[in-house]
């Protein structure tokens, strides 16, 4: 194929000199013939993508990862991973003097002395909380469109597990800083790893090289899992995710065209590839924009973090917020069986994410199950025409909002000015009602959209019966509701009589319908009620 | 009905009714109460504090009361009137005449609920003995006179001058000696920053936050935000513990920690370094969610809209 290329580009100058489309398509040749990469190139350059505004959600996830990737490159050159002690002698006066870990040390002096250190800093926090979020957004469209169906089960599990991986990343980059409030998640997560029965209190230890704080090993461990570990997994993921895309093709909404065999839209190149480009701008953008002007997470004003330090109204990022909010209502139960105990975290902080990953992960094979369905689908669903997974998708979001707004049960109650024990109690109750209200309305409204058909969302016509010349009574729906339009000079007098156009189309249905009751014994455009009135007539 | 004396009688009916006023105020006030009262608090006083009991405050400079009060006080004062102390390491009195417009103020604004002497009823507590700085700190953030009986009062606007606050601590202090003196802050400005963040980190954002922000605390109850704290009161917080708030002693943390504390909570807090942009209001991660999602997530799925096909 590329052979193919450069002939037509010298064909385009026969003179013989030589340009610069001679020249690229030289170089390309070189390559092609030791590498063999016109074919791969090919089929990126004809990869086509749907043109939907809801199939650039997972992009913004892409390219936020790329902001934390360049970021985070960026952050390392100056973040010193280690516990050791050291004064602070840096130029934030409240903390002038006072013994620091390394860690925070290096933190606060990126943020505070090195040029676009704090930009960086905030651009990379930022740029996580959007991630985690695309990452959401997506998934909520792959599930409530059912494009998780037969044959990209496997896609949507590579797709929770870099949600998974994403919150894990999320934070133990959020926990690096070794600051007051960071310092307090992970004294909750070694609580949460302790509570796991039996091996609970090996892995803490194991993990912190000791009992809480540890000795000081977590520090590096964290960083080398945050950096490296993890970031090499999620790259990796993000390849097979997207060449599961390009190799399964594209799933669309159903329109003109479109069909099961096909997928209309645009190709990378000429077309998907300068959407795109212009797409990641925008995001870029907007991460920046947010670094620049919206502080976060200012952990110069926190200090250091100390086991016998703790500051009130910590919560963590969003994306662990449902896990904190689950801590927070759980009431205080425990079960004992002789010496063994499960600890009250486990089943906020253990069990509740285990079992929703993997309620996640199969829930393709659940729905195919309980519908028997094993065909392939390359059409998507709108959410109305599933009812059923639609209202479950809106309850187990509804569900996950609660426990995330119960994970700033303080900042709501000081707020409102309502006390801290109402909102608790509103929670725990709440959190189990209101998802089921929520479902059960999102069941109706897809029914009522189903039967609306496309006039969702438009008031009902009239029925205007009319008489014709040659006295035939047919019904039409009204063009549009009187009070439905407006004119721009003034409401014209009214009048009975038909205007030429209101007329001619009467008696054009009138003939119609003369000439499909002479043609054949039964009409098949008009409703049998008006049949019955016009033969009683 | 006889209208032929009309003037003369109304005139005779108004000049009775003055009379009958006046003769009535002279026999309730008649006595003087609050004088009396003052007289043998001042007679305890002298008793507690012997070396002092003679200094009049006219020879003191210092005072912060303003100047003009105290040269009227020096016309007034009653003559073997010994007023309560009112601060810390100083041996600043009240004066008889703070002490006369404080009961008039408190009569006006507090006694209510307080009864007439401060001594309590049962809709409020007795505040006889809690001392000035009880006092202070709570009609000085403008918590009393309390608007709404709720669980905690809240902060308001501050409805007396600084010399009317302090005329209501003379008389309440008046009432019985003791308790805690207005703490000294002069040494604030040569205490260590670190010092007090390091003992705020400790001591203070359990329940105020680490940004001082404050918080809900249990059942009703909420650590007040610390933005609007002046630096005197910060330390009567701190000496005296308002309403759920512990009380810290001198055996607890030192004038030279109180100090370092008003330092940091009047600087490192109120005035924080805020590299970075808006602070979100300082409560943390849960203002942060919601920016990224509505504002982050938000703008950028506007954008997918704004670039991708809609139908």
């Amino acid at each position: 194929m590329a052979k193919l290329d450069v002939t037509k580009l010298r064909d385009q100058n026969p003179k013989g000199k030589k340009t610069v489309n001679d020249q690229i398509a030289n170089t390309a040749e070189w390559f092609d013939d030791r590498l063999g990469l016109a074919k791969g190139t090919r089929i990126f350059f004809n990869k086509i993508f749907p043109d939907h505004w809801s199939f650039m959600l997972g992009e913004i996830a892409l390219y936020s990862f790329v902001v934390l990737l360049v970021t985070g490159i960026f952050l390392t050159l100056y973040y010193v991973p280690s516990a050791s002690l050291m004064i602070y002698h840096g130029s934030y006066a409240p903390l002038r003097g006072t013994v620091v870990s390394a860690a925070y040390n290096s933190t606060v002096n990126l943020s505070l002395h090195v040029r676009f250190g704090l930009l960086v800093r905030q651009m990379h926090h930022w740029a996580a909380d959007i991630f985690l979020g695309a990452i959401a957004v997506h998934m909520c469209r792959v599930f409530f469109t059912g494009a998780f169906r037969k044959p990209r089960e496997l896609n949507w599990i590579v797709g929770v597990t870099l949600l998974i991986l994403g919150i894990v990343e999320g934070f133990l980059g959020y926990s690096l800083p070794d600051d007051l409030i960071s310092g307090t998640g992970l004294r909750i997560m070694f609580s949460v790893t302790e509570s796991i029965p039996i091996v609970g209190t090996h892995l803490a230890f194991w993990i912190f090289g000791g009992n809480y704080p540890g000795d000081g090993s977590i520090i590096p461990r964290m960083f080398i899992a945050h950096v490296l570990l993890i970031p090499a997994l999620l790259a990796a993921l993000i390849g097979v995710h997207l060449a599961l895309l390009v190799k399964q093709k594209h799933t669309q909404f159903p329109g003109p065209g479109k069909t099961e065999k096909n997928v209309v839209g645009t190709p990378m190149w000429p077309g998907f590839m300068f959407k795109t480009q212009g797409f990641m701008f925008l995001v870029v953008g907007v991460i920046a924009l947010l670094g620049a002007f919206a502080q976060i997470n200012p952990i110069w004003q926190y200090g250091q973090y100390l086991p016998y330090k703790v500051s009130y109204a910590v919560q963590p990022d969003w994306y662990m917020g449902w896990l904190d909010g689950a801590l927070r209502i759980m009431p205080s139960w425990e079960f004992q069986y002789h010496s063994f105990i499960i600890p009250n975290q486990f089943f906020p902080s253990v069990l509740l994410p285990g079992i929703a990953f993997n309620i996640f992960i199969i829930w393709p094979f659940i729905e195919a199950k309980i519908k028997k369905d094993k065909t392939e689908h390359h059409l998507l669903e709108r959410p109305r025409d599933n009812p059923v997974r639609t209202a479950i998708g809106a309850g187990a979001l509804t569900f996950f909002f609660m426990l995330f707004a119960a994970s700033a049960t303080d900042v709501l109650a000081n707020y409102l000015t309502i006390s801290l024990n109402i909102v608790l109690w509103f929670f725990r109750i709440a959190t189990y009602i209101i998802p089921f209200i929520v479902a059960a309305i999102a069941y109706r409204v897809c029914i009522e959209l189903q039967r609306a058909g496309d006039a969702a969302g438009k008031r009902k016509r009239f029925n205007v019966v009319w008489r014709s010349d040659t006295g035939e009574y047919f019904t039409e729906k009204s063009p549009a509701r009187s009070d439905d339009v407006d004119y721009l000079d003034g409401e014209p007098e009214e009048s009975l009589e038909l205007t030429p156009e209101v007329s001619k189309m009467v008696n054009e249905k009138a003939d119609l319908i003369a000439s499909d009751r002479n043609g054949s014994q039964e009409s098949t455009d008009s409703n049998p009620e008006d049949l019955q009135q016009i033969s009683r007539d | 009905m006889n209208l032929k004396n009309a003037p003369i009688k109304s005139v005779v009916l108004v000049v009775a009714v003055i009379a009958l006023s006046l003769l009535y105020s002279l026999m309730t006030n008649g006595g003087n109460g609050a004088l009396k009262n003052v007289k043998n608090v001042s007679a305890d006083g002298s008793t507690t504090v012997s070396s002092t009991s003679n200094v009049s405050l006219v020879g003191s400079t210092d005072k912060p009361v303003s100047m003009s009060s105290a040269t009227i006080a020096k016309k007034t004062d009653h003559p073997k009137f010994v007023g309560p102390l009112l601060y810390q390491n100083s041996g600043v009195r009240a004066t008889y005449q703070q002490v006369q417009q404080g009961q008039t103020l408190f009569d006006e604004s507090c006694s209510s609920c307080h009864g007439a002497y401060a001594s309590g009823t049962d809709r409020a507590p007795n505040l006889v003995g809690l001392g000035p700085a009880t006092i202070q700190f709570w009609v000085s953030t403008g918590r009393m006179p309390l608007s709404n009986p709720i669980i905690q009062p809240i902060r308001k606007p501050v409805k007396f001058t600084q010399a009317q606050i302090l005329d209501i601590v003379s008389f309440v202090a008046s009432q019985a000696p003791g308790g805690v003196l207005i703490p000294n802050i002069k040494g604030v400005s040569s205490a260590t920053l670190a010092e007090g963040a390091s003992l705020f980190d400790i001591n203070c954002a359990g329940c105020h936050t680490i940004t001082g922000a404050g918080d809900a605390l249990a059942s009703g109850a909420y650590a007040p935000s610390l933005h609007q704290a002046t630096p005197e009161q910060v330390a009567e917080a701190i000496r005296t513990g308002p309403a759920n708030m512990p009380r810290f002693n001198p055996g607890v943390l030192t004038n030279a920690q109180v100090n370092s504390l008003v330092k940091y909570v009047t600087q490192g807090i109120q005035h924080p370094d805020n590299a970075g942009g808006w602070n979100l209001g300082g409560v943390g991660p849960v203002a942060e969610g919601f920016i990224g999602l509505l504002i982050g997530v938000g703008l950028l799925v506007l954008a997918a809209f704004w670039v991708g096909d809609r139908k």
